[in-house]
């Protein structure tokens, strides 16, 4: 009997992460391909909505883990308990988002199972019974093609928007519990408290038009020629990781996996290489522009408009073109 | 409170790059090396929590001799000892298993490291063996408060703006984000004094990792080459003013 395939459930207060509904698309075409089992695992506590909300979507089992000690878990004690569940099961994939969650379990749970991770993957695809994942590396710049051999076991990290979510359906899958034991997982770490994301000062969420500035600008006195630029289209002001990192602009205004995702008319990428952290808050802007000295650059990857020269020519002049504009 | 302090030596510029003849590893030309970003924050935050706790600093790299550099640099910053391993894989269990390795031969309360390196992207070296030898762990670390000799608090990210506080016993191991302090820059006579201290080097041999582990398993790497693009990027040219025109209509038109 072939193993299964196994789709981590992400979610957080009852609500299930997008990602999952993405990862059950990978997940089908698999199970579809091996002729086996697509098998949703949840683990938590109270997960009564967040099987609700998964049910129907193209799996055949779901899978409950279910512990009041799980509900608020570090790191550590979750890896331990999806472990277990999945020595359950016994899968041939256990797929996991490569969220800021996935990146610290993935490794973890494939050390306790003794299996290869692949993470930080932006394509599976299945070519003659061979499975091959497509992961970035040097900064993005470059896509690794890796062929799994046969019948090999992994914990495969899928970055979000890899794939389209999958549809619902009538069908409904078997809904089961599977026990742990909890007590022998060692309770070195513990969540004291969740930190909601900070509400007030500005919402770069909401903007019609971001302008967006990267590492590419160089120095902080160069911010105030983005921060022209957004106000002269209308726009605001955001910027990517590395911008924040050094204090040139507060935390609020980053876009990507750990700051905002936005989804503007109009996305401006000034000076911004395009790491994937960065895509992943970004590319489902309706226009996106970008203007990097790079022409390599893997931001021109989902751009759908590009200036391949220096920034601080073209900056100024698209400025100068907005103010006129409005003034005229 | 002794910290290891795990740095990679990464390139900031790679040429003829190709996959190895058994698929197991990419080759290239790496120049610029130079100290993993997330992992200088580590060795930061490092240098921040010896200030107010005391205690050794121990910079580990594990790589070929070209990546003493890295080791030197972290000595220059203000860590107390240097060990390099001298293994070059690129494998994920490999490197975490001659990481946990290394580890159980130092002495630490505390290991900190990056959330992942710019040349493999991977991500798992650091939880890998904190996983291996049973240390509590934390991903993606922004602040670390030290309770106790026996507890720490760390905030760690969660994704989307949202943060989670999380309290772990030492020893424990943290993977640090790009950010948690500011980069102090080292005078260049530092540097070079830096060079005179000795580096302690383990082999493979002297860490007792048998070499069967060293042998990646499983999968094999069938290519490397440039993303393909989601769709064909439209490109403008001229001279600025033409360009900022150009921009300026598609950017109305688009509204």
């Amino acid at each position: 009997m072939a193993r299964d395939i196994v789709v981590l459930v992400e979610h957080a207060e009852g609500k299930v992460d997008s990602v999952t509904l993405q990862l059950l698309t990978a997940g089908r075409a698999l199970a579809t391909a091996f002729k086996t089992q697509l098998i949703a695992l949840a683990v938590g506590h109270r997960l009564e909505s967040v099987s609700a909300a998964i049910q129907g979507h193209g799996m055949d089992r779901i899978v409950i883990v279910d512990h009041p000690s799980l509900a608020l878990a570090a790191g550590e004690v979750q890896a331990q308990a999806i472990a277990q569940a999945a020595r359950r099961i016994d899968p041939r994939f256990l797929l996991i988002g490569y969220s800021l969650i996935g990146m610290e379990l993935t490794p973890a749970v494939a050390t306790l199972l003794g299996i290869n991770a692949l993470t930080n993957c932006v394509n599976l695809e299945i070519r003659d019974g061979a499975v091959t994942v497509t992961r970035p590396v040097f900064d993005s710049t470059q896509h690794a093609h890796v062929a799994l051999d046969e019948n090999e076991r992994a914990v495969i990290a899928l970055q979000k928007g890899s794939f389209a979510p999958i549809e619902s359906s009538s069908t409904q899958a078997v809904v089961e519990s599977v026990a742990i034991d909890i007590a022998n997982i060692p309770a070195r770490s513990k969540v004291l408290a969740i930190i909601e994301a900070p509400s007030g000062g500005v919402d770069i969420t909401k903007a019609e038009i971001v302008v967006s500035v990267g590492r590419g600008i160089g120095t902080a006195e160069k911010i105030p020629l983005i921060a022209e630029l957004a106000e002269a289209l209308g726009g605001v002001l955001a910027c990517s990781r590395p911008v924040v990192d050094v204090g040139w602009l507060p935390r609020e205004r980053q876009v990507g996996a750990s700051g905002r995702t936005v989804t503007p008319k109009i996305y401006i990428a000034c000076g911004i290489s395009g790491a994937i952290q960065h895509l992943i808050g970004m590319r489902e802007a309706h226009r996106i522009i970008a203007i990097n000295k790079d022409a390599d650059a893997p931001i021109f990857g989902v751009a759908h408009l590009g200036v391949v020269g220096d920034l601080f020519e073209i900056v100024p002049a698209l400025t100068k073109a907005a103010k006129e504009a409005k003034a005229g | 409170m002794n910290i290891v302090v795990c740095c990679k030596s990464v390139p900031g510029l790679v040429t003829n790059l190709d996959v190895s003849t058994d698929g197991k590893s990419l080759q290239y030309q790496g120049q610029l090396l130079a100290i993993n970003e997330c992992d200088e924050y580590a060795l930061e935050e490092a240098l921040v929590l010896k200030k107010a706790h005391g205690g050794q600093i121990t910079a580990l790299s594990m790589g070929g001799i070209k990546s003493q550099d890295v080791l030197y640099y972290a000595l220059a910053k203000g860590a107390d000892k240097a060990v390099r391993v001298d293994c070059e894989s690129q494998d994920p269990q490999v490197a975490s298993k001659v990481l946990a390795a290394t580890l159980t031969q130092l002495e630490f309360d505390l290991v900190l490291t990056g959330t992942q390196a710019r040349d493999t992207l991977g991500g798992q070296v650091g939880i890998g063996a904190a996983s291996r030898l049973g240390l509590p762990f934390a991903y993606a670390v922004v602040a670390v408060d030290v309770q106790d000799g026996k507890t720490i608090t760390v905030r760690k990210e969660l994704g989307g703006g949202r943060h989670a506080d999380v309290e772990l016993s030492l020893p424990a191991l943290l993977c640090i984000q790009t950010g948690i302090q500011p980069l102090t820059f080292v005078p260049p006579a530092r540097r070079i004094r830096a060079r005179q201290q000795p580096v302690r080097s383990y082999s493979l041999a002297d860490l007792g990792v048998p070499d069967d582990d060293l042998v990646p398993q499983g999968y094999r790497i069938v290519a490397v080459k440039p993303p393909e693009r989601a769709h064909q990027v439209e490109l403008l040219q001229g001279n600025a003013q033409d360009i900022a025109a150009a921009l300026l209509t598609r950017i109305q038109e688009s509204l």
